[in-house]
């Protein structure tokens, strides 16, 4: 007998209880592959199933409603509170997807030059063979099992890819907050330790920097802020761009891009030399103030007002207001904070100002998020000999292409070295270089589960130079994304509305965990990433090679109780641990879709003596203890951007609440409501450019450009232009969108954000010509 | 004798222009993607304003159930006729598509469905009324711009919003009396 701890499965019992969904489930026979045919399943009759969305990471409850095998339609779930009883554009229009003509129905092995979309349709145990020879082969050759990079994208099956990569060992996890969020959770934490939400339901005084939520849907942040809004509400919206949330603000900024911190930082002041801040909090919380105090005088409101180009009376209006309404008030986290090189300076001064007002952990302020605990298996990995440390880690040396030329590089600070790094996570950017330049250790082979990083990340010339250097890339994926289509083998996964996914906590102040449970079998015999870690996993096991520098003992341990116990038992006994701490928890999944302790907000958690924050201090800290060690300023300190150039224009990123990404915009329902993207740029430069509404127009950067019809507009400032996310698409796999509008991969530039190593996407110029 | 009477009061100031509904509409009520077949729709309205000082609304609109019905009016098969709780339904066995029902509609809520082979619009998603259901439109909205309800039940939400709100209709100079009401 092994040791007790390894032997989770013995506490959740033994075979699959005959669950309502899954009895349901006939056999499988073929269906056509037109995809918008009848799924000829053979099953009679109407259901209602429990699951969640992956349109999004916002994973909102829906009911599918299936009549005769095929899913009718997705419709909100009652109990689900997280996401407020809706679904939006996307999630209705994902019961779409299992059904989607341009699916990924079998695994397809190259057979051309790459990216010539010549393909052999192969068997997935055939696909699973080859990716275990290629792993062992990388593992020979190389001497080093992080050579081979594994990167992945959120959702509910990214552990099951994690738990290949761990099986195989690589260190090189890429995942994707470093294209998205890293700056603000790394920002906020450095303040309270954590990267808290805002209680927009309950909070009166709103400053939004930058955030779109009318169409950057989250939930419930999306839906608060319009109909939980309390009366009396001030909603603040500061933005380049006239989105759909400045349409519903009680005042837009349009604010200066790159300038965002200047307006915080004249809060602060304004907030201190007045004496609105929250003595007793401050005292009694936090550390640093009288720092902070002497640090942002020179930040007047007058002073703020030249920078941003936002009136000083009104950035004194907003400090006093903040005040007046304190705690009930809030400056907006945000999610994808990609934007400048000091965005995490930027973030820092965000958070000091609720903590000076004692906006913290109470009803209508900053909250902590709270979660529902989960069991997870200990599952201990075999140890290797052959595994080098990350590839973007500050020891394997600097870069020093990765700021812009301006203040904020001659302030001596450290260029690149990203001072944090996220140990699972990387730095996407960081790493791309670090490849590139195939030193200190090669990285010749890629593992890719469903990030599409040559759209998302920027400077696509060089991902797909990145990608050429590779000896074997391997993608898993619903469609052929861009990235799908330079692989050399592309195996599909089933869609989240056909298979099952294990449970996860989705930490906020309404906290709640979801899973997925399979609401049709799958349309085309695909299989989910879990199946395909235990097909890969399997034919690794075949291959003596792959485990000649590990302990025989470990190795031993880790077949018994990850291989059998976890990979070859049904997923559904990994679900049923995770919630064996609650009554009939694995029920109420089924039923509901949704287990909580309870659905009232969860405020005050930290409200008390003998709380410590997860800081240096175990206080709340307006200066940073901990980040002069690394050489880092530990106030937000601000220097200037460079900006535009005559001629030229700042590129900015954003939103909209109908597409996700690159992931959506090849469903028919999304697409039809947007067709292609259009260049957004100010009606009195466009008439100096002669631009009229409509002209196809050419975007230059320094690495690309584009052609797409200009959208001639009043919702835009004059030294920016914008256009969305998602379109320009080089595979030919995705015909509705197919070379249609432009890519925004293509044209931006690659600077980081070096603390927190998130890209940093605002930071490219362009100039604009009629095509 | 009290009858139930169907209708949407919308508060349009607080729409996303997000198309959660629309699209919702297109799967409960089977309409083709990508056809520019639409049952119900958002418009943007026109921006007010030059730069920095501007503002937009957006109208989400369908079909307005109107109590004078000038699409049942010219329909010369019957086609197009009201339910007890005043829903305008269409009977596709007797269309015979000759559109008078589209030139007649001032809401331009009405087009051809062409797998039907019949004129098309809205229904208030008539079919989930058996189980006490609201219309998908309703149901989905992540601002909940639509409360959906019997007008003639002073205790409905849709009447209760209705009387502690100022409200407007749609192209009143028609005449047609609406069952869509807008929230000033």
């Amino acid at each position: 007998m092994k040791l007790s701890r390894r032997k989770f499965l013995a506490a959740s019992g033994g075979a699959f209880a005959a669950a309502v969904a899954a009895a349901n489930l006939s056999s499988l026979t073929a269906v056509a592959e037109s995809g918008h045919g009848d799924a000829q399943t053979g099953e009679k009759g109407e259901k209602h199933i429990a699951s969640s969305c992956e349109m999004c990471v916002n994973k909102c409850g829906f009911y599918a409603h299936v009549v005769n095998g095929r899913i009718k339609k997705l419709n909100p779930n009652p109990h689900f509170f997280k996401s407020r009883s809706m679904l939006c554009a996307r999630g209705n229009a994902g019961a779409e997807e299992p059904y989607n003509p341009e699916r990924l129905k079998t695994p397809l092995v190259r057979d051309g030059e790459r990216g010539e979309n010549k393909w052999r349709k192969i068997s997935y145990e055939e696909a699973f063979q080859i990716v275990a020879q290629k792993l062992a082969e990388a593992k020979t050759k190389y001497e080093n099992r992080s050579s081979v990079a594994f990167f992945s994208s959120e959702g509910l099956q990214e552990g099951s890819f994690q738990m290949l990569a761990q099986t195989y060992g690589s260190l090189n996890t890429v995942r994707h907050p470093s294209l998205c969020l890293s700056s603000t959770i790394q920002g906020w934490s450095s303040v309270y330790g954590v990267y808290p939400d805002a209680d927009l339901a309950n909070a009166m005084f709103v400053v939004m920097p930058g955030a779109n939520r009318a169409e950057a849907l989250v939930t419930p942040d999306s839906m608060d802020f319009l109909r939980y809004r309390p009366k009396g509400q001030q909603l603040v919206v500061l933005d380049p761009r006239f989105t759909n949330t400045a349409a519903k603000a009680d005042r837009w900024y349009p604010v200066k891009p790159a300038t965002d911190m200047a307006f915080m930082l004249g809060m602060i002041n304004v907030i201190i030399n007045e004496e609105l801040y929250n003595k007793e909090f401050v005292a009694n919380m936090t550390e640093g103030f009288e720092d902070l105090k002497a640090h942002v005088q020179q930040y007047t409101p007058e002073w703020a007002e030249k920078e941003c180009e936002i009136p000083a009376s009104e950035i004194r209006w907003c400090a006093r207001e903040f005040a007046k309404y304190a705690p009930r008030s809030v400056i907006y986290p945000g999610r994808r904070t990609s934007w400048y090189v000091d965005d995490v300076a930027f973030r820092r001064a965000c958070a000091i100002i609720p903590a000076l007002c004692g906006c913290w952990d109470v009803p209508g302020g900053i909250v902590p998020k709270a979660g529902v605990p989960l069991k997870t298996p200990d599952v201990m990995y075999p140890f290797y000999d052959m595994v080098e440390e990350r590839l973007d880690v500050e020891s394997f040396g600097e870069f020093d292409n990765n700021l812009p030329d301006d203040a904020r590089k001659e302030a001596g600070l450290p260029l690149d070295s990203v001072a944090y790094l996220g140990e699972k996570d990387g730095s996407w950017v960081r790493f791309r270089e670090a490849v590139l330049r195939g030193e200190p250790y090669p990285v010749k082979m890629m593992m890719v589960y469903k990030q599409n990083f040559v759209e998302a990340a920027p400077n696509r010339v060089k991902t797909l130079k990145m990608m050429e250097m590779m000896d074997f890339i391997c993608m898993i994926d619903i469609q052929m994304s861009d990235t799908a289509y330079y692989a050399d083998l592309v195996i599909p996964e089933s869609t989240y509305l056909e298979r099952w996914d294990v449970v996860h906590s989705l930490a906020g102040i309404w906290p709640i965990a979801t899973f997925r449970q399979a609401c049709v079998e799958p349309v085309f015999q695909t299989k989910s990433m879990f199946e395909i870690t235990a097909g890969i996993v399997d034919e690794m096991l075949k291959i003596p090679e792959l485990w000649d520098d590990t302990d025989e003992e470990e190795l031993e341990y880790f077949k018994e109780d990850f291989v059998e116990a976890i990979l070859h038992a049904p997923i559904q006994d990994y679900i049923k641990y995770q919630v064996s701490g609650y009554e009939n928890g694995y029920e109420r999944l089924l039923k509901e879709g949704v287990i909580y302790k309870t659905d009232q907000g969860v405020y005050g958690t930290t409200k008390n003596d003998a709380y410590r924050f997860k800081t240096r201090s175990g206080k709340i800290e307006f200066t940073n203890v901990k980040y002069p060690e690394k050489g880092l300023d530990s106030l937000p300190v601000y220097r200037r951007a460079r900006q535009p150039k005559n001629g030229q224009f700042r590129f900015i990123l954003g939103r909209h609440g109908w597409n996700t990404h690159t992931g959506t915009q090849n469903n028919e329902y999304l697409w039809e409501i947007q067709k292609e993207n259009t260049l957004w740029i100010n009606s009195k430069e466009a008439f100096k450019l002669g631009i009229k509404n409509g002209d196809k127009v050419v975007v230059k950067s320094s690495v690309g450009e584009q052609s797409l019809r200009a959208e001639v507009t009043e919702k835009i400032r004059p030294d920016c232009v914008y256009y969305a996310h998602g379109f320009g698409r080089i595979s030919k796999g995705m015909s509705l969108v197919y070379q249609k509008g432009a890519s925004q991969a293509a044209i931006l530039e690659d600077y980081i954000e070096p603390i927190s190593g998130n890209a940093a996407m605002h930071e490219t110029f362009v100039t604009v010509s009629k095509a | 004798m009290a009858t139930k009477k169907f209708g949407i009061v919308l508060d349009a100031k607080k729409c996303l222009n997000c198309k959660a509904c629309t699209v919702a509409c297109k799967f409960e009520n089977m309409i083709h993607p990508g056809e520019n077949e639409y049952r119900i729709w958002v418009t943007e309205l026109e921006l007010k304003g030059v730069y920095p000082n501007i503002s937009q609304e957006y109208q989400p609109s369908q079909c307005q159930h109107c109590e004078n019905t000038p699409c049942a009016s010219v329909c010369p098969t019957k086609a197009t006729y009201k339910s007890a709780e005043g829903v305008v339904l269409i009977d596709y066995d007797k269309c015979i598509l000759c559109k008078a029902c589209m030139t007649a509609c001032p809401y331009d809520a009405r087009y051809e469905n062409v797998h039907l082979h019949a004129i098309d619009k809205c229904t208030f998603c008539y079919q989930r009324q058996p189980e006490g259901r609201e219309p998908a439109c309703v149901e989905t909205c992540p601002t909940r711009v639509r409360v959906f309800g019997d007008l003639n039940d002073p205790e409905s939400e849709a009447s209760k919003v209705l009387a502690r709100n100022h409200s407007y209709q749609l192209k009143p100079e028609k005449n047609t009396k609406p069952r869509l009401h807008y929230i000033k």
